[in-house]
């Protein structure tokens, strides 16, 4: 019976089910003595991205989950990415610009997709201020170390009631360390590709002030997956993350935080081109700088009632060019620089259970970069507020709040939402939740002004699209005749919009945690890139942005947690995407959609199984981890599997969809190993693995180094006697 | 190599099907069905290549002023050989739909090259491009329906636009390949 349910069922689902069989097993199997988890532990953990207040992980009534540092340095990782990409419905994505460069790594990096949106879409704090430094809609985020990161929480679902635009699919908020108690690390890394990691951490109170001090320096030698192509297809780079918290204590109720960071990189640049019909080679570099600085006062008005004052600055530069090597001859040259000013109030009260936050700020934005015309800038004024009750003897839930977001260039925009717990006992939790989530135009989508040069085609900003259609008309640089007068008074780009639901139930008990969730997205005015109806007058398209597009994304995740023993953990993730353009879904369904053969160039019409959905989705994404602690020999293991089902890369047969097996990137596995040996208290070591059956995509997924081994020695302790804040 | 074979395959192919049609039918004379690859130039500033469906071939840039040719081609540029373009009286529109199962041609409704910013077939209207790839890829299911320029009916699907191989940074030439089904007496059936 078995047998022949597995036998109708594809290769990917046999190897999860294979993979849920050995789990099942594995638990049946299971020892009779085991401990439990330490439940009050797990619901006691304190999260605040979701309420934007210190809250229990256990009372949130929307989709939170977190990752902790224990886990973080059991993985052995130096960077977020490796670790997030590890959790349950996050897919580290290749921006969908750029995505195969003949062999070069995409230049504008990795991001989170998130409930099947893009990763312009989530919304990433540190520390509660925005990460900044987007290029093409990505934030690099393997530009994050992972030293002094605390805890990662990562809120699912729209979030804009809160946070305001971008956070229409979540929050993925990274709180770092704390002085709370006199700490120190000392870490060196090494792994494959020459790469050198180390850091160094340190945090102390002396009375009334407290510091906490962290540095990194990332290098690697890079990596090549075609040795036919010229250069590197990941060049060398250096990194250096720094960053400085320091807290005052005036009274007991008054509190200061400092912070200051800075992130600075170095690329290399090095590959071929063409230069007068002759190949050459062009090499430069990319200098990347991101300094932030951050104050904060609370001031406990009443034991219930905090009032914060804060203010965020932060000014991101990125310089990049490239020389001909021969002639020493510039080539290429961007830059782009972005400054952050944020100044924000935020009020706390609590009433019995009953809570109450409120806020209002502003963000003063400006980017000047060298595909941009001029200095741009724009303001937003917010304002925000959310009241959380607690009702039937604390059993249920429930939170009603919203934003109003008002920027410059746009009308006023509302974003409520409204979430519920339901806690029947102690082992159940019942959460629903449903919000609106918006995202503004960037600054691209408005203001970009760009020509390629080599190619010959023009994108051009909504808001520049008639200024500089007018120039180019004047300087003949358009088809003779070209009727620009539509696009004079051209209507504004509409901010994306989404309504999002989620659906979700957690088990807890002793031996299991087990946590399942539905959503559902509806996302309009999606804003993509079309071509104008009359060319330059070298005949290239001359490209816009509008509103356009119509998806959904819903799916299924489940996330299973066992303690089998003592000393061993198991768990596993599973996520189901759909995700779809509706429009698209309507052409199928007329049957206005057309498939030309690659074989046979024999044009049919699409059904709607052929329809794979969104590019750069997998239907199934899944991991499972096994986890062995034991305190007493000081020995860890932790093993981690993740999937990433076929995905959509690119449009082969002439309709723009992904429908036909040569537009996909294959399912793959990628298994991550690492063993930790306390030798003292202080001192650890560990060695491990990562891709260890060495999947490689030069092609297609050129992000993905082969199998790296790596080594690490920390030195760290916390003094549990200093002494502590509250 | 093994793309030619399988084009005449498909070309035979379509001949057979189209042989067996004239069996049931007898007043539709045989059509004429072929499949060709045309070279076409990429710079704006270079010559259009010229199409005559009739003589299934290239007409030389000398004849560009006389009604021998049917459409031509440049980068992505389309003319078809009537007003602002020639002195022919050809015409043409795009339909969505199966190729192959397109057995009639329309009789009015034909655009022309009214200026030559107003054109029968739209730039960008027939194919995606791939900014990563620089690729024109045509648009599936779109059926360039013509009127040529002596009146006959004919439709043309595009299958393939590639770059000719080149050195440097610019490409000089590509290749349209194409099939069409040319009807050479009045008739508007395939």
């Amino acid at each position: 019976m078995l047998t022949n349910l597995c036998a109708c069922l594809s290769d990917n689902m046999r190897k999860i089910l294979t993979i849920t069989c050995f789990l099942t097993a594995s638990f049946i199997a299971a020892a009779q003595d085991s401990s439990s988890f330490n439940k009050e532990q797990q619901l006691s953990e304190i999260v605040i991205t979701a309420t934007r207040s210190e809250r229990k992980i256990g009372n949130v009534a929307v989709p939170v989950q977190v990752v902790s540092q224990k886990i973080i340095r059991q993985t052995g990782s130096l960077r977020l990415q490796e670790i997030l990409q590890e959790q349950t419905g996050l897919v580290i994505v290749n921006s969908t610009l750029g995505s195969a460069l003949n062999g070069y790594p995409n230049p504008f990096g990795q991001g989170v997709q998130l409930l099947g949106l893009d990763p312009a879409y989530t919304l990433i704090l540190i520390d509660g201020e925005p990460l900044t430094g987007r290029n093409g809609g990505i934030l690099k985020l393997g530009r994050l170390s992972t030293g002094n990161i605390k805890q990662v929480e990562i809120v699912k679902g729209p979030s804009s009631s809160l946070y305001g635009s971008e956070a229409m699919a979540g929050v993925i908020n990274i709180i770092t360390e704390a002085p709370q108690k006199e700490n120190a690390l000392v870490q060196v890394n090494h792994s494959t590709n020459n790469t050198w990691g180390t850091g160094l951490s340190y945090g102390n109170r002396f009375h009334k002030t407290g510091m906490q001090f962290f540095i990194n320096r990332y290098a690697s030698s890079g990596y090549d997956l075609d040795k036919t192509i010229y250069g590197k297809t990941a060049d060398p780079f250096r990194e250096w993350n720094g960053q400085l918290k320091i807290t005052h204590d005036f009274s007991n109720k008054l509190q200061l935080l400092a912070s200051a960071r800075q992130f600075d990189s170095h690329q290399d640049n090095n590959y071929q081109i063409f230069w007068q019909s002759q190949p050459a080679v062009a090499k430069g570099y990319t200098t990347e700088k991101d300094q932030s600085g951050f104050v904060q006062l609370r001031w406990q008005m009443k034991s219930e009632q905090k009032l914060y004052g804060r203010l965020f600055y932060d000014r991101y530069r990125n310089n990049s060019f490239v020389d001909l090597d021969k002639t020493s001859t510039r080539f290429d040259e961007t830059t782009f620089n972005q400054s952050i000013l944020k100044p924000e109030l935020q009020f706390e009260s609590k009433h019995n259970e009953n809570r109450y936050v409120a806020g209002l700020g502003s963000y003063f934005e400006m980017i000047e970069a060298s595909r941009y015309a001029g200095k741009r800038k724009v303001t937003t004024l917010y304002a925000f507020t959310q009241k959380e009750w607690s009702l039937l003897h604390d059993k249920l839930t429930l939170i009603a709040g919203g934003r109003i977001d008002k920027r410059t260039d746009f009308s006023t925009k509302l974003s409520p939402r409204i979430a519920a717990a339901y806690k029947p006992n102690a082992n159940w939790k019942f959460t629903a939740s449903a919000g609106w989530g918006f995202k503004a135009p960037d600054f691209r989508h408005l203001y970009l002004n760009f020509y390629n040069s080599q190619i010959g085609y023009s994108l051009i900003g909504s808001k520049e699209l008639a200024t500089q259609l007018q120039l180019l008309q004047q300087q003949s640089l358009l088809q003779p005749g070209a009727d620009i007068s539509p696009y004079l008074n051209n209507t504004d780009l509409l901010p994306e919009n989404s309504f999002g639901t989620h659906l979700g139930a957690k088990f807890t008990n002793q031996k299991w945690i087990v946590e399942t969730g539905l959503f559902r997205n509806d996302i309009r005015n999606l804003i993509d890139r079309f071509s104008l109806p009359f060319a330059r007058s070298n005949g290239q398209p001359v490209f816009s942005y509008h509103n356009i597009g119509k998806v959904f994304t819903q799916g299924a995740e489940l996330d299973v947690k066992y303690r089998l023993s003592k000393y061993f953990t198991l768990s596993a993730g599973y996520q189901f995407l759909d995700a779809k353009d509706k429009d698209v879904v309507q052409e199928i369904k007329a049957g206005k959609l057309y498939k030309r053969d690659l074989t046979t160039f024999a044009t049919t019409v699409v059904k709607p199984a052929d329809y794979f959905g969104l590019f750069n989705r997998s239907r199934h994404t899944a991991n499972a981890k096994i986890q062995y602690e034991n305190t007493a020999t000081g020995l860890t293991v932790y093993a981690r599997a993740i999937y990433r089902g076929q995905f959509g890369f690119t449009d082969a047969n002439g309709n723009n969809i992904a429908d036909d097996p040569s537009e996909m990137v294959k399912s793959f596995w990628l298994i991550n190993l690492a063993v930790t040996k306390t030798i003292t208290k202080k001192f650890s070591v560990q060695a491990g693995t990562e891709n260890l059956f060495n999947y490689t995509n030069p092609a297609r997924m050129s992000n993905i180094a082969g199998r790296l081994f790596f080594l690490n020695a920390s030195y760290s302790f916390v003094n549990k006697h200093s002494k502590s804040i509250n | 190599m093994k793309k030619n074979i399988l084009f005449a395959a498909v070309a035979t192919t379509v001949f057979f099907v189209s042989c067996s049609k004239k069996d049931t039918t007898p007043v539709v004379v045989a059509p004429t069905v072929k499949t060709k690859s045309i070279t076409v130039n990429f710079s704006q500033t270079s010559s259009f290549t010229f199409f005559s469906f009739r003589d299934t071939t290239v007409i030389a840039n000398a004849d560009s002023a006389t009604a021998k040719w049917d459409f031509a081609l440049r980068l992505t540029t389309f003319l078809v050989n009537s007003n602002a373009s020639g002195p022919g009286n050809a015409g043409a529109i795009l339909l969505d739909g199966v190729y192959s199962s397109i057995s009639e041609a329309p009789v009015t409704g034909y655009a022309y090259d009214t200026t030559s910013s107003q054109r029968a077939i739209k730039d960008g209207s027939w194919y995606n491009y791939n900014p990563t790839t620089h690729s024109f890829v045509p648009k599936a299911g779109k059926v360039f329906m013509f009127r040529t320029a002596d009146g006959h009916y004919a439709k043309m699907e595009l299958l393939d636009v590639n770059y000719e191989p080149f050195v440097g940074p610019t490409p000089q030439r590509l290749v349209y390949r194409f099939q069409y089904t040319y009807q050479p007496n009045s008739s508007n059936k395939f």
